[in-house]
């Protein structure tokens, strides 16, 4: 049985339907991407498999347990974490606490979360800015800390929304390296993004968004060639690679 | 920095770095110079008038350290924070003159029936998603709610109050001639919430609280059970509130609805303090209350002869003059000198915490 | 309950309900426009009541004559804070926004009660105590004024927003600060303006209320809290919400009364407050703004 299962997942607001009859499976290990337009409901997604949204119809299993309507820190607590598109970070407290925050998440033990804490920078090569306030990161910096926390939590998988949107090329590239180490440890990988040179790199499958509903699953490289994926995409500037 | 081959240097050097190499380390070393200043006060002053002037800012410290712990931490707009003190207060003179109950246990019980009123009201506030603006106002419709309640129940004095039961002087009832053991007891209240608030601080769910106050949603996804966390906040903090009001009616011999349960008294004793000082930080809270009560007392005695609204005028000015010049508070500025006095000291520190 | 009772209640209600419409009216207005609660808004009222004592006794006049006085101390006073300090908090956190205006209700509070002192005052004219009597029910003269005025002024200030161009200009704003700019509105103007007509109206309520009515400094406090209650119900920000809403806390109050007892009967006020927080913070007319 996959380690996440998604199955069927109906969700609107309002009149407007965000995600019809959406499903995927991510099996441990993996790491698997999905795409798609502006507004094709891979945020929202995101947010159902998450714990923010509730599905309409539907069922989110994780590692044999239904979270369809359990809390986002519920969810957490079961091993799996999400960065979120735009970063989040605890402004008024050091790149070290707010790592701690999420290393607080299977534990009571100070010490056990600072060694967790202390151990996740050095994973993503933080050390140096680990006393900087959060507020005066840059992007990078900022997204990496995103994924930091995430990681802290101890998931067996994570979901990275959008996480090399903004950055430069460099930048980029040691994402996806982190995205790679991430995954060589076990954890399965399901991201979000419009940069297709990332999704070439690192995905093992690609599934495509578009108006809620699934068009096209497959490897990257025959994505990339489906006459309807590129359809959706025309008139997207967002395609970069 | 020159030549350190001397041994006096060196320790100098290791004081100062104990003392002041983090700004953590260094706010609780101005909290315990602030609080040592308090309690050997009688040392230099002599009028029983300043001596209850200081016992008083001890009080409003610690009043301030629970208000801070919920709305400085965890960031929850629980405005009327004064409910608590109130409650605290009328639970331990009840406890007192009609139960004859020493308020040396009086006082705890309205810390936890405090604490329990804060659970209550936290857990319908989650539960109905009142945020911000709405939850200050809803912990606004309490007050008044339960000031009209208070002026009704008989059994609280109605609107006439409650008078602490004139008793002789004894231990055990925590009344004395003298005004030194009220200073000393304020002055233990205020080391115990400093502890209380430190260790808080550094604990899982002071982080928690931290995380709540910066990004509910971030923290969700984290862990973080908010819930739960808010519903602690808010009850460590108007736990302490009951004992500071139980403390508070001891030592003014006095409660009443009106007068306790009113947000004039609210914004003097309960905001003004952690505002000025800093809300949010360490030492805030203690360095507001030494700051504005003092400043007001004087100001009120001296100037025009103690006339009518002078302190509101002051306390008023106060607050407006911290949001808009201060905004971290007089933490914050000694903050922002410290990165820059300290900086060679603090070497394993760029910026930040 | 007789009928004759319960008429009678209903016009002590509706009476007491117009002021409170007045009040809220202006609370609404700010908030409508600022999306800022203005927890100094009753004090605005204090000084409208004061400025009518003052007029009475130093003056000579007639309260209702202070109207203009006290529209123009408040407004002003009100346009003054608004650009002096609230401004500056239009974009904090809502935190820094109660404490500062908390410290306006502090300070204001202190000047009135420095200037004519603490203890109860109150005003008195001639004709307070004279009632005339129409369809069987009394009606205090001072209190039908009051009433009217109320009416008067709501309705007009309904016309001033919808018809008038600075009235489009303040909608205007109230839907979308950058819009408004963009069309050419000067948008700090406007602020001023509205916090300064939301104050003059409170200040108009008390001045309606002053004659033998009870004042000391701190009398505010509580027509804030029905006037954040009032505006609540009625939809944050709607205007027609807050009128209603106040002829119906008006109403609510005036039974609670008959039933509970004079010093009570807030707590019927306060009953309803937490369970629309808790039910339907939006307010009797949806949207939250």
């Amino acid at each position: 049985m996959a380690l996440l299962e998604v199955n069927n997942i109906t969700k609107s607001f309002g009149g407007l339907c965000a995600l019809r009859d959406f499903s995927i499976e991510v099996e441990k290990g993996e790491i698997v991407a999905l795409i798609g337009p502006n507004g094709a409901g891979k945020t929202t997604a995101f947010n159902v498999i998450s714990g923010y949204y509730h599905p309409d119809s539907g069922k989110v299993i994780f590692n044999q347990k239904d979270i369809s309507n359990l809390r986002p820190d519920q969810i957490c607590s079961f091993g799996l974490a999400r960065t979120f598109q735009i970063a989040r970070p605890f402004q008024g407290i050091s790149v070290l606490d707010n790592i701690m925050v999420g290393a607080y998440a299977h534990t009571n033990n100070n010490k056990v979360a600072y060694e967790n804490a202390m151990g996740i920078l050095h994973f993503l090569k933080m050390d140096g800015i680990k006393d900087q306030m959060a507020s005066r990161l840059p992007i990078a910096s900022r997204k990496r800390l995103e994924i930091a926390r995430a990681l802290a939590t101890e998931p067996s998988m994570i979901l990275l929304d959008e996480a090399m949107a903004g950055l430069r090329p460099s930048e980029t590239d040691e994402a996806i390296e982190i995205v790679r180490k991430i995954s060589e440890k076990g954890i399965a990988v399901l991201l979000v993004e419009h940069v297709m040179k990332v999704v070439m790199s690192l995905a093992e499958r690609v599934l495509v968004l578009h108006h809620g509903e699934l068009i096209a699953t497959g490897k990257p490289e025959d994505i990339v060639k489906n006459p309807q994926v590129i359809e959706a995409y025309l008139g997207e500037s967002n395609v970069t690679s | 920095m020159g030549n350190m081959s001397t041994h006096s240097i060196n320790n100098q050097n290791k004081l100062i770095q104990f003392l002041f190499g983090t700004w953590e380390r260094t706010q609780l070393s101005i909290s315990a110079g602030l609080l040592l200043l308090m309690v050997f006060s009688p040392l230099v002053i002599k009028s029983p008038y300043y001596i209850g002037v200081i016992t008083l800012a001890c009080l409003y410290a610690f009043i301030g350290i629970s208000w801070n712990i919920i709305s400085g931490f965890c960031g929850q707009l629980l405005i009327a924070h004064i409910i608590f003190i109130g409650l605290g207060g009328y639970t331990t003179i009840v406890l007192l003159n009609n139960y004859g109950i020493s308020p040396w246990i009086g006082i705890p019980i309205g810390g936890f029936v405090s604490g329990i009123a804060g659970v209550v009201v936290a857990l319908i506030t989650v539960r109905y998603g009142l945020k911000l603006d709405y939850f200050a106002l809803f912990t606004i419709a309490l007050l008044v709610a339960l000031r009209t309640l208070f002026l009704k129940w008989e059994f609280v004095g109605g609107a006439v109050g409650m008078y602490l039961r004139q008793e002789t002087p004894s231990l055990n009832r925590m009344i004395f001639i003298s005004k030194l053991p009220y200073l000393y007891i304020a002055c233990s209240l205020l080391l115990f919430g400093i502890i209380i608030q430190y260790l808080t601080y550094k604990s899982k769910f002071g982080k928690y609280f931290i995380a709540i106050r910066e990004d509910e949603t971030a923290a969700a996804a984290l862990g973080v059970n908010l819930t739960k966390y808010k519903t602690l906040a808010v009850m460590i903090g108007t736990a302490l509130a009951g004992l500071g009001g139980g403390f508070y009616i001891i030592y003014v011999t006095y409660i009443d609805p009106t007068g306790i349960f009113n947000l004039g008294f609210n914004a003097e004793m309960v905001m003004a303090s952690p505002i000025i000082g800093g809300l949010g930080s360490l030492v805030g809270p203690i360095l507001g209350a030494l700051v504005n009560k003092p400043i007001a007392e004087i100001i009120r005695a001296n100037l025009a002869e103690a006339r009518s609204g002078i302190t509101m005028i002051v306390y008023g000015i106060f607050l407006i003059s911290a949001v808009l010049f201060l905004p971290r508070g007089l933490a914050g500025l000694i903050q922002t000198l410290y990165y820059r006095w300290f900086h060679g000291i603090t070497s394993t520190h760029q910026e930040g915490e | 309950m007789t009928s004759e009772i319960f008429f009678q209640t209903l016009i002590n209600g509706l009476f007491t309900g117009g002021i409170y419409a007045l009040v809220s009216i202006g609370l609404t207005l700010i908030y409508g426009v600022m999306v800022i609660v203005n927890f100094a808004h009753g004090e605005f009222l204090t000084i409208g009541i004061y400025t009518a004592f003052w007029s009475v006794t130093l003056l000579g006049i007639d309260p209702y004559m202070s109207i203009p006085i006290a529209i123009i101390i408040a407004g002003i006073l009100g346009a003054v804070i608004q650009r002096g300090l609230v401004q500056q908090v239009l974009d904090s956190h809502p935190l820094h926004q109660i404490v500062l205006l908390v410290g306006v209700s502090l300070l204001l509070i202190g000047v009135i009660q420095f200037s004519f002192g603490a203890e109860p005052k109150a005003m008195h004219v001639p004709y307070e105590t004279e009632v005339i009597q129409l369809f069987g029910l009394r009606m205090a003269i001072p209190r039908l004024i009051a009433f009217g005025a109320s009416l008067f002024i709501s309705i007009g200030l309904f016309i001033f927003l919808q018809y008038t161009k600075i009235g489009k200009a303040i909608r205007a704003v109230s839907q979308s600060r950058q819009a408004a700019s963009l069309m050419g509105i000067n948008v700090n103007l406007i602020y001023m303006l509205t916090f300064g007509i939301g104050a003059a109206i409170t200040a108009v309520a008390g001045v309606l209320l002053s004659p033998n009515h009870r004042m000391i400094p701190t009398m505010g406090e509580a027509y804030s809290v029905i006037a954040f209650l009032v505006v609540v119900l009625g939809t944050m920000g709607n205007f027609v919400g807050a009128f209603i809403g106040g002829l119906i806390i008006g109403l609510v109050e005036a039974y609670a009364g008959f039933y509970l007892g004079g010093d009570v009967k807030i707590i019927a006020s306060m009953l309803i407050f937490i369970v629309i927080l808790l039910f339907k913070p939006s307010g009797l007319f949806g949207r939250k703004r």
